[in-house]
């Protein structure tokens, strides 16, 4: 998918986000959270695998979420990605801030159409 | 399905990420395309175009490579491949040590006996280098102690009355005080007496009695704290204007030690009274607790000037100049501090001028003779930042031997765990194979072997550091004695720290490198072929002697060599203490006393010494009582030059020692007389004077004639005397068991030579049974007579040998414990190689039995091996005991360095300990069953 850099920026701010919200409920593995990435935003945002590795592997760095090989029977090994419970602050600390900062934008582009 | 790896691989190339990381991420992504791959097949793509869809994934080439940098950046921590190459070595070295803590923990049992025996190891070199650092390296604890110089010889304690041409020993006051004001080249110049003195003290109102507790008292010139540069703790100390008046500065400066045990350590010690003999000092300062004076070894409590010296011993007057150029008082050890920039050359140059100056005035007057021998004296001028010792020329030889003891006991051990190491290497030859296999290079491997060694080394000095500390006590314990604790610092500093770390690193690579080569020197193929299968691990190509086996010859003769030593002081030891001394040891009891120092007149002195003896006579189990001036085995002597009736000329240049001894001496110490009388009563008094010499005498000077009734001229300091020999006697050891016997005699103490006379006597009492049981009566005895006197101390020959003999027992006992240390050690090492020889020669000594071999063939087989090791070592030990036998030969008694006993016992020693350290493994060989040897196979 083509990034215009306004598109870019936008996702660098809130692709932590999602990322932690996708593995809140369960493990999920790197191409298990591409996909839904995709499908949920129907196609609007995307991650490509040179750019979703590093977020993820950052994310494991600074103890957000934890990743663990876990081989089922018939097929290879995947590595699957859990937040933790810093991760868990985290990921309330930016919904709170995000809120906020999606009110504020819908406040001001309302009051532009009324 | 498409290869994804090679892919990814390039776009990770340039983040050089560690194997372990690079193999998960490569696993992750590959499973990311192969995943993205198939949903593209099942969507209907073709292969081709699934496959290119998918790589889109990685975008360019840099995209993937750029996020992953900052992340993975020091993130990049692997788990620990052991001998892959890394770029950093530091990372590299963290990662080597977790891994040999990790390997060590894994062999508990190894790591136990290899800690125990390095820090045993390390624990016994780290003790002696204490003792050696305090006893002969380390500086003096004062100001600039590199500045300071010695005029004197620091291993001089006394004070000599008469002459010596040569090297001068110590200083008269004149000298001093000339030096101190003539010369260019010292900022200052202290004198300090060469030997503290335990005299008599009282603190003043504290209700002790005078003599109840003596303390050491030092005479110290006035600049002697400045030019040390020693600032008291307390108090002030004093300066050059206690060196104006005679007896006229009653000051003292007190040890950090004597203020804590005399004064319990009291705030207000400044001011005090302190009673010393018969002289009120005013106590003015106090020391810092590290200071023991100039002299290491000896402990002085108090520090009073110089100039109180007639106080400190009565009757004596070791200060004013001599007119007697001849008999001047050398008791002074001198010191000088440098000026800036003076050079210890330079000094010397300036002092030893200044000295012949000194000399050349004195001369003055002398016959040509004597003025010729007058200008042979010389001063040294040596480096003073050790100070003076009481303790480097008794224990510095001894230090030294023992420090070489102990390293070969090091290098034992080292050998021990060499080998087993080796072992470990053998079992561990397979993963070793495959790292090489995966590309491990081989210095990497060395560099992990040796890492494990090392650290094994530096727990193991850790904890010999703590048995060092033991240890310590227990060699102080020896070296003061039984007497008064010799107060040297053995706390450990950076010396000794530097010493132990460095001797850890060391001993870790001399036992882990030839394991370490050895084990990476492996052959791929064979050693991983053989799968599973037994291998040579301590041999190395065939042809050559194992490196094991080297090992265990070395042990062997070093050894040989401890055990040998070991055996010399055992054996000089016994000839020491069994020597002959001449007189009857076992029932002699003796006392020393000073009547003058306690206040008697000295015209009071030999009736009083009578009385005592008379006393002392009447004590029922007392064989005989008599006295002498030097005692028996007391260290001191006395010497000068004499003219033999008839003969003319002065025998200056012959060694005769002579003493003072009471009526009965002879028959009191069991001395045999052989010809002639005994000193008796009728000797006493003013009359014509007799004297008995002693055998070597009568032999040396009298070879043909009957030496009775010879006339005997002696010149001492204070003229000449003449005596008439009424007795020969038999020879005896007088002032030390080492001593070769001397042409002697002996004049009536109760007839005394000189202007001063006798005070100074040691009381010998000879009993019918043991010593012990009259020692109590004898004090009464005394208390009776002299009440002045303080409580006497008496001792038995028998503990005075023992004291005489202390160093030397000290050096039998520690040698004899590393002999039997090292005994265990070649132990340990050869029946390791022994065993490991029969379980690798299983199959060998099956198939032997099979053929026929009765058992006692293969208990040869074994014990021949064995043996053979032992051969090579006794073989290679023998010349290098003959080597290093000089060195220790000056410390034997009655036994030389090559004495063929010690060598042949030490030999069959070795040999016992060959036929016992083969003993389980060749029993293991014996009971071999030929079949299931076999299917070993």
């Amino acid at each position: 998918m083509d990034t215009t850099p306004l598109r870019t920026e936008w996702k660098k701010g809130s692709a932590e986000m999602l990322i932690l919200s996708l593995v809140e409920a369960r493990p999920r593995h790197g191409y298990e959270i591409s996909k839904l990435i995709e499908q949920r935003s129907e196609g609007a945002v995307r991650f490509y695998v040179a750019s979703l590795y590093p977020l993820l592997y950052r994310l494991e760095k600074r103890g957000w979420i934890h990743g663990r090989w876990v081989e089922k029977s018939g097929q290879r090994r995947r590595r699957y990605y859990r937040v933790t419970s810093q991760g868990r602050k985290v990921l309330a600390s930016q919904r709170r801030g995000w809120q906020v900062f999606v009110n504020a934008i819908n406040r001001i582009t309302e009051a532009e159409n009324a | 399905m498409p290869e994804w790896k090679p892919e990814i691989l390039r776009r990770l190339a340039l983040l050089r990420l560690g194997p372990t990381r690079e193999a998960e991420i490569v696993d992750e992504l590959s499973q990311h395309l192969e995943d993205r791959y198939q949903e593209l097949l099942s969507s209907g793509q073709s292969d081709d175009a699934a496959f290119r869809t998918s790589l889109e994934e990685l975008k360019d080439e840099h995209l993937l490579a750029r996020g992953l940098e900052r992340v993975e950046q020091d993130a990049s921590r692997d788990p620990i491949v052991p001998g892959t190459a890394r770029s950093n070595a530091f990372a590299g070295l963290l990662q080597d040590i977790r891994y040999a803590f990790r390997t060590l923990r894994k062999s508990p049992g190894f790591a136990a006996v290899a800690l125990l025996t390095v820090a045993l190891g390390i624990g016994a070199n780290t003790a002696i280098f204490t003792v050696i650092d305090s006893v002969l390296l380390k500086a003096l604890p004062v100001d600039h102690p590199e500045q300071l110089v010695l005029l004197t010889n620091p291993d001089e304690q006394s004070r000599a009355i008469g002459f010596n041409d040569g090297v001068r020993d110590l200083l008269t006051y004149p000298e001093f005080q000339d030096i101190a004001q003539n010369n260019g080249v010292f900022s200052g110049v202290l004198a300090a007496s060469s030997y503290t003195s335990s005299i008599p003290t009282a603190i003043d109102g504290s209700g002790e009695s005078m003599g109840a507790a003596s303390a050491e008292v030092a005479l110290v010139s006035g600049s002697y704290f400045s030019v040390l540069g020693v600032d008291p703790i307390l108090g002030r100390t004093f300066g050059t204007e206690v060196d104006k008046l005679r007896d006229a500065n009653p000051v003292a400066v007190i040890s950090y030690g004597f203020w804590h045990t005399r004064f319990a350590g009291a705030r207000d010690v400044i001011g005090r009274k302190l009673r010393v003999l018969r002289t009120t000092y005013t106590v003015v300062g106090v020391t810092p607790p590290q200071f023991h004076g100039e002299t290491v070894g000896a402990n002085p409590e108090v520090f009073v000037p110089l100039s109180m010296q007639t106080e400190i011993s009565p009757g004596r007057d070791y200060l004013s100049p001599e007119t007697n150029h001849f008999s001047k008082t050398e008791w002074l050890q001198v010191i000088g501090r440098l000026k800036p920039g003076v050079t210890l050359a330079q000094a010397r140059a300036a002092i030893t001028v200044e000295f012949q100056q000194m000399m050349r005035a004195e001369t003055a007057g002398m016959s040509a003779h004597d003025k010729q021998r007058f200008m042979m004296q010389t001063l040294a001028v040596r480096d003073g930042s050790r100070g003076a010792s009481t303790l480097r020329a008794d224990f510095g030889k001894p230090l030294q031997i023992l420090m070489a003891v102990v390293g070969l006991i090091l290098l034992i051990a080292c050998a021990n765990i060499a080998n087993i190491l080796l072992a470990r290497a053998a079992a561990r030859q397979k993963e070793i194979a495959v790292r090489v296999a995966l590309g491990a290079a081989r210095v990497r491997l060395v560099r992990q072997m040796l890492t494990e060694s090392v650290l094994l080394a530096a727990i193991g000095g850790a904890i010999g550091l703590l048995f060092a500390t033991w240890a310590e006590v227990a060699l102080l314990r020896m070296v003061s004695a039984g007497s008064s604790q010799v107060p040297l610092n053995l706390h450990p500093n950076g010396n000794i720290l530097a010493f132990t770390l460095g001797v850890s690193v060391l001993t870790g690579i001399l036992f882990g490198l030839a394991p370490a080569l050895r084990a990476t020197r492996v052959d791929l193929n064979s050693v991983l072929k053989a799968a599973g299968r037994g291998f040579s691990g301590t041999t190395s190509r065939p042809g050559r002697m194992p490196i094991g086996k080297v090992l265990v010859v070395a042990q062997v003769a070093l050894s040989l060599l401890l055990l040998v030593v070991a055996g010399l002081f055992v054996r000089s030891f016994r000839n020491l203490s069994r020597t002959n001394l001449g007189y009857d040891r076992a029932h002699i009891v003796q006392f020393e006393t000073n009547a003058v120092t306690y206040g008697y007149q000295r015209a009071d002195v030999i009736p009083l010494y009578s009385q005592i003896l008379e006393r002392l006579r009447a004590i029922p189990g007392v064989r005989g009582a008599s006295l002498s001036d030097n005692g028996l085995l007391s260290g001191t002597d006395s010497q000068d030059p004499f003219t033999l009736e008839g003969q003319g000329k002065a025998r200056d240049d012959e060694e005769v020692r002579y003493d003072w001894v009471g009526p009965g001496f002879f028959g009191a110490s069991g001395i045999p007389i052989l010809e002639g009388r005994d000193i008796g009563p009728q000797d006493s008094g003013n009359g014509q004077r007799s004297g008995v010499i002693n055998e070597t005498f009568a032999r040396k000077f009298f070879s043909h004639a009957n030496p009775i009734g010879q006339r005997v001229t002696v010149r001492d300091s204070d003229g000449s005397f003449d005596f008439v020999i009424v007795g020969v006697a038999a020879d005896s050891k007088h002032a030390s068991v080492r001593e070769n016997p001397f042409p002697r005699f002996y004049t009536p103490f109760f007839n005394p030579v000189g202007k001063t006379g006798p005070t100074y006597a040691t009381f010998i009492v000879r009993t019918f049974g043991s010593p012990d049981g009259v020692t109590s009566s004898i004090r009464a005895a005394v208390k009776g007579v002299a009440a002045n006197l303080p409580p006497i101390t008496t001792e038995t020959m028998n503990q005075q040998l023992a004291d005489s003999l202390a160093t030397d027992r000290m050096i039998t006992e520690l040698s004899g414990a590393f002999g039997a240390l090292a005994v265990i050690l070649v132990c340990i090492g050869l029946y390791g190689i022994m065993a490991y020889a029969v379980s690798s020669r299983t199959s060998e000594i099956g198939s032997r039995m099979a053929l026929g071999a009765q058992r006692q063939n293969v208990l040869w087989l074994i014990l021949r091996e064995s043996l053979l090791l032992v051969c090579v070592g006794v073989l290679i030990g023998v010349p290098v005991v003959f080597a290093v036998g000089k060195w220790i030969s000056s410390l034997l008694f009655g036994v030389t360095a090559a004495d063929p006993l010690a060598i042949a016992l030490a030999a069959v020693l070795m040999f016992l300990v060959g036929i016992v350290a083969c003993y389980v493994p060749a029993r293991r060989a014996m009971r071999v069953d030929p079949i299931v040897a076999l299917r070993y196979e």
